[in-house]
């Protein structure tokens, strides 16, 4: 429903000098200051992201302590802010042929945005529920495998989140 | 003879020996192929480049049936044609684009579907893949096959240089026929039946002529791929600029993939006049591990006998200095036959105008027997047309001024000629060597001076190949005196949007300049007072200077070269 | 005459530490109702539920760098703060808080200085106040700071003339510019407010403009402006600025106080309560809790009422509260003439 617009011309002199809507304003701001707060007190008080929060990407590690990322680049080239780098290389181990020689995501690029978990074909990169980032220089806020690196057990929940949806 | 065809209600005259996919792609429309290739014979396997194709109905006297609005009728074949084997005849009309076609091609993408792995995410053919393509353009993106997908052996190294995986191969038989037609060293073949065809070797042989990696250009999918390229780089990471091989004299066309400052490929291009479709596994291998790796950083002088770095003008006039203590016939000026046109003609005017020096001459590398009939040369050398053409004598005359001490002073264009002990030991006769270089090897072991020059990869300029064909390379490799952006670089995505914290931005730039410009600034501290802003520059006064040249320009020359004007009636 | 001088100072040295520490608390108290308006909580962790705010707020202001522009006015710019702060806290110095209070056998009138022109004493000093912004924007030597001083003194005349008109009807009441006297005049329930309610709508937004205060904060505009006038200041500097406008804030109160809400009187106080020293600390803390009470309501209109256009502001002054002001004083002045 579209509201009637109100013009200043429709109105008389005693609305025209808006006291009463002055201390109608004046009324609500002063009602507010007795109602009930939102504040957080956060790092005492924790919040729990839900499981379709999007924190920060993390690769699944297998059991056997690799990834299950196959460095296709996909997460790559479809992150809006180009925060992914991944090099690419060889292996003779286990049952995949390719593997992240290097895969390494500029937190200070991300975005947030989930696109790369969404276009990854292997499962392998997941939004975690970890939001609170701290770097104290550039090259801190670049993580490499070590970091990004999280055992698969622990994003459980995220995977059959995921699931839901394929 | 010529025939008249209809091409979707395009009316288009051609030659009659021409098959109805040729001319189409001649006439703008594209029919999707995967086993047509225009320089191969006709397989017709794939079944991918069906067409709907009529004829003028007759009656029985011959004559040609009229509607009522005295149209003729066309009398379509009950089934559809292959486009890449039908040749064309007068009269004939051909669909390529009704919903009959559309369906006909969607259930081929369909069937070539059936048994094609999902490896997109670990194929390095994905972002250049035919069948990735069209699965987009052609197919409706659903499978009704629920069965399980044959499987084959993966991982198969076929070649010195090639790898194989047998389940992505859709059978298209375009490396069996390129090996049997073009290389004529017929090694691949199809073996088994059914799904079960699988592509493979001779027993007991590989896939090891000097051609195997064009296979990898072919292959319309990834079965195919190369082992050096393996895993490197997706090519939508890649800036790909158009150059020319240095490998030898035939001068291939090349494109240049750049990521991160460095070249990870080289692929052929397209130039019927030098290479067609193909260049050799040598040229793609080995002519860009040098621009890579080995390079000299910086200018070096010698000092007590080691090199330390020092700033180029420092390097320049060192240089000017010790060449003044010569007389002009004790300077011997040797050009290069790896550097452009523009680098050798400005060392001969630098070398008639400035020093004075009659001696100016260059080394040629052929290697005897090593060339085939198809584009491999003998003669190692990107550049030797040119300086034949420019009036470089041959080194080897000199070599006696050399032992006779008649020669005390040597500049010298990237070349690395003391590749053997009689040589190195002449050298030794001499007071005083500047070479250019963008290498460390043997020559700039006894130079006094050396610059650090640009490679093929990092410069503009025009090379000579040996009939005559003048060619363009242009930059795709930054050195400090470029920006990719102000330079007219091929930029790729990351190269776009990389920030200086970015790692992926971070790939060396060395601090080389084009050897043009280094005479240039030497020739000018010796007081001559030349201005050449661009290689363009340079190339204008080629253009005005040496005959042959006449008339030509970069925009002439563009990216499919052109012959000099007295070498035309040899080709 | 040293009894005075002692008397004088100790008064200067109370009324001053009270409006200081007051200042800085009403900082807090801003933040607070900010916060609670908005649902949120405000500052509570330094000291108890926030209560320490106020220092650490000192020691960040005093321990940043003090930052002076390139090109600006050196000596302006140090000058300008210290203009803004001195002339705020000097208005304090005639308004009556009370009344005489005897102690130990002495009579001593709570107010610094009894001027018998109390009245102009304040004009003057809010329209010199207006150098202190004036001359900090200028001295910047920034855009930004220029037009926040710019707009701040085109403000400052368009109001104070209407603020001006707007006393007059006061005088006219009271018949005395000593502000004790027109206090005094206000006895019982004859507050100025009711006898002079156009005039007190006129001084109030007035005040609010001669404050800088939401709707009239032009000056310090934050989203076109940057901050306005005081861009370019930082540290303690900067606190200064601050300071002066929270005090301003006090001073604003206490003299609409003063003028219409019957300063420190308490209606009929006087039958209630006999004994004259309790007397008059009541009367303290009635003027205290009238000044608490307006302080209040300036700090809702600011988180309630947006600020005005430029235009509008000017609208409002010459087209609206200069012709009001006069009005009333045309009203004033035949109600006298006629009774």
């Amino acid at each position: 429903m579209i509201k009637k617009q109100i013009r200043k011309n429709d109105l008389n002199f005693f609305q025209r000098t808006y006291i009463t809507e002055i201390f109608k304003g004046l009324s609500l701001t002063f009602r507010k200051i007795f109602q009930k707060k939102f504040t957080r007190q956060y790092p005492e008080e924790k919040w729990n992201p839900p499981i379709s929060f999007r924190g920060r990407p993390v690769l699944v590690q297998e059991k056997n302590g690799t990834e299950r990322c196959v460095a296709c680049m996909l997460c790559a080239r479809v992150c809006p802010a180009l925060a992914i780098e991944i090099q690419a290389d060889e292996t003779f181990e286990y049952s995949k042929e390719r593997y992240p020689k290097k895969f390494e995501i500029n937190m200070l690029r991300c975005i947030f945005c989930g696109f790369c978990e969404e276009v990854c074909p292997e499962e392998a990169i997941v939004m975690s529920q970890e939001f609170e980032l701290v770097f104290s220089s550039q090259d801190e806020a670049i993580f490499g495998k070590d970091k990004l690196l999280i055992p698969k057990e622990k994003l459980q929940n995220r995977l059959e989140f995921l699931r839901q949806y394929r | 003879m010529n025939v008249s065809i209809t091409i979707d209600g395009k009316k288009i005259d051609c030659d009659f020996s021409k098959t109805v996919i040729q001319v189409a792609q001649e006439n703008g429309t594209s029919i999707p192929h995967f086993c047509w290739h225009p320089s191969l014979s006709v397989s017709g396997n794939c079944r991918m480049c069906l067409v709907d194709v009529g004829m003028p109905k007759r009656n029985r006297e011959g004559q040609i049936e009229v509607d009522a609005n005295g149209n003729p009728i066309t009398q379509f074949m009950p089934k559809l044609a292959i486009a890449c084997s039908t040749q064309v005849a007068d009269g004939m009309v051909v669909e390529t684009k009704s919903d009959k076609i559309i369906n006909a091609r969607e259930a081929v993408m369909e069937f070539i579907l059936i048994n094609h792995p999902l490896d997109c995410p670990i194929c390095d053919e994905a972002g250049e893949c035919k069948l990735q393509d069209y699965a987009y353009k052609h197919s409706v993106g659903e499978s009704r096959f629920e069965f399980e997908k044959v499987q084959k052996p993966k991982r198969v190294a076929i070649g010195k240089n090639v790898m194989l995986d047998n389940e992505r191969c859709i059978m298209c038989s375009r490396c069996i026929r390129f090996c049997d037609e073009i290389v004529k060293e017929p090694s691949l073949v199809f073996s088994e039946r059914g799904d079960n065809v699988t592509l493979t070797t001779f027993p007991g042989t590989s896939l090891d002529n000097s051609y195997s990696m064009n296979t990898i250009d072919l292959c319309p999918v990834g079965a195919l791929t190369s082992k050096d390229f393996r895993f490197k780089a997706r090519v939508w990471d890649m800036s790909f600029t158009d150059s020319i091989c240095v490998g030898c004299s035939r001068g291939c066309n090349t494109t240049v993939g750049v990521r991160n400052n460095e070249i990870l490929r080289l692929t052929p291009r397209l130039n019927e006049n030098v290479n067609s479709y193909w260049m050799c596994d040598d040229g793609r291998l080995n002519t860009f591990e040098f621009v890579n790796k080995n390079r000299i950083k910086q200018p070096m002088i010698k000092r007590d006998g080691k090199f330390s770095e020092c700033e180029w003008d420092e390097a320049i006039s060192k240089t000017i200095s010790e060449l003044k203590r010569f007389s002009p016939s004790e300077i011997l000026v040797i050009g290069s036959p790896f550097a452009t046109n523009e680098d050798n003609f400005l060392l001969k005017k630098f070398a008639k105008q400035v020093l004075k020096t009659e001696n100016i001459c260059f080394f040629n590398h052929i290697v005897e027997g090593n060339k085939d009939e198809l584009l491999i040369l003998e003669d190692k050398t990107p550049n030797s047309f040119a300086l034949k053409e420019f009036g470089f004598g041959n080194g080897n005359n000199f070599l006696q001024m050399i032992s006779e001490k008649k020669i005390r002073a040597v500049y010298l264009l990237e070349d690395n000629i003391a590749t053997d002990e009689t040589i190195v030991n002449l050298l030794s006769n001499v007071d005083f060597i500047v070479t250019h270089s963008p290498n460390l090897n043997a020559t700039t072991q006894i130079a006094s001076v050396v610059f650090s020059s640009s490679t093929y990869a990092e410069k503009n300029g025009t090379l000579t190949n040996f009939e005559g064909r003048v060619q363009r390379i242009r930059p795709s490799v930054a050195t400090l005196e470029h920006d990719r952006a102000l330079d007219g670089f091929a930029m790729s995505r990351l190269d776009q949007f990389g920030a200086h914290n970015d790692r992926w931005t971070k790939g060396e730039k060395r601090d080389a300049r084009s050897s043009w410009k280094i005479i240039l600034n030497v020739a000018n501290g010796f007081g001559a007072k030349w201005k050449y802003n661009t290689a363009e520059d340079v190339f204008k006064e080629i253009c005005l200077n040496v005959k042959s040249f006449e008339n030509m320009s970069y925009a002439k020359i563009s990216n499919k070269g052109l012959l000099l004007k007295k070498m035309e009636m040899y080709v | 005459m040293f009894e005075v001088f002692i008397e004088s100072v100790l008064k200067i040295i109370i009324f001053f530490t009270v409006l200081i520490s007051s200042s800085a608390y009403l900082v807090l108290l801003e933040r607070k109702i900010c916060a609670y308006v908005q649902d949120r909580i405000g500052p509570n962790r330094v000291g108890f539920k926030g209560l320490l705010q106020p220092l650490a707020d000192l020691l960040k202001l005093v321990t940043k760098e003090d930052i002076v522009p390139k090109n600006a006015n050196k000596f302006i710019h140090h000058l300008s703060p210290i203009i803004s702060v001195a002339i705020a806290f000097s208005t304090m110095a005639v308004i009556p808080v009370g009344d005489t209070i005897e102690i130990f056998g002495k009579e001593i009138k709570l107010q610094i200085a009894d001027v018998n022109i109390g009245i102009l004493y304040i004009l003057s000093l809010t329209s010199i106040s207006v150098y202190g912004i004036a001359l900090s924007g200028w001295s910047s030597n920034n855009k930004y700071s220029l037009l926040g001083g710019l707009r701040s003194s085109a403000q400052m005349i368009s109001y104070e003339i209407s603020m001006g008109l707007a006393i007059i009807g006061v005088v006219m009441t009271a018949g005395s510019l000593e502000l004790d006297e027109i206090v005094k005049s206000q006895a019982g329930f004859k507050w100025n407010i009711f006898l002079q309610p156009i005039g007190f709508i006129v001084f109030l937004v007035a005040s609010f403009a001669e404050t800088n205060r939401t709707p009239f904060d032009l000056p310090e505009a934050e989203p076109e402006l940057v901050g306005g006038y005081h861009t370019e200041y930082s540290g303690l500097k900067f606190g200064l600025f601050f300071l002066a406008e929270y005090t301003n804030m006090i001073i604003a109160s206490a003299i609409i106080v003063t003028l219409y809400f019957g300063g420190w009187q308490i209606p009929f106080g006087e039958n209630f309560i006999s004994s004259s020293v309790v007397l008059s600390i009541t009367q303290i803390f009635s003027f205290l809790i009238k000044v608490g009470l307006m302080l209040f309501f300036f700090i809702l209109v600011r988180w309630t009422v947006p600020r005005f256009r430029y235009d509008q502001l000017m609208n409002v002054g010459w087209k609206i509260m200069f012709p009001l002001s006069l009005l009333n004083i045309l009203i004033t002045g035949i109600f006298y003439f006629l009774f």
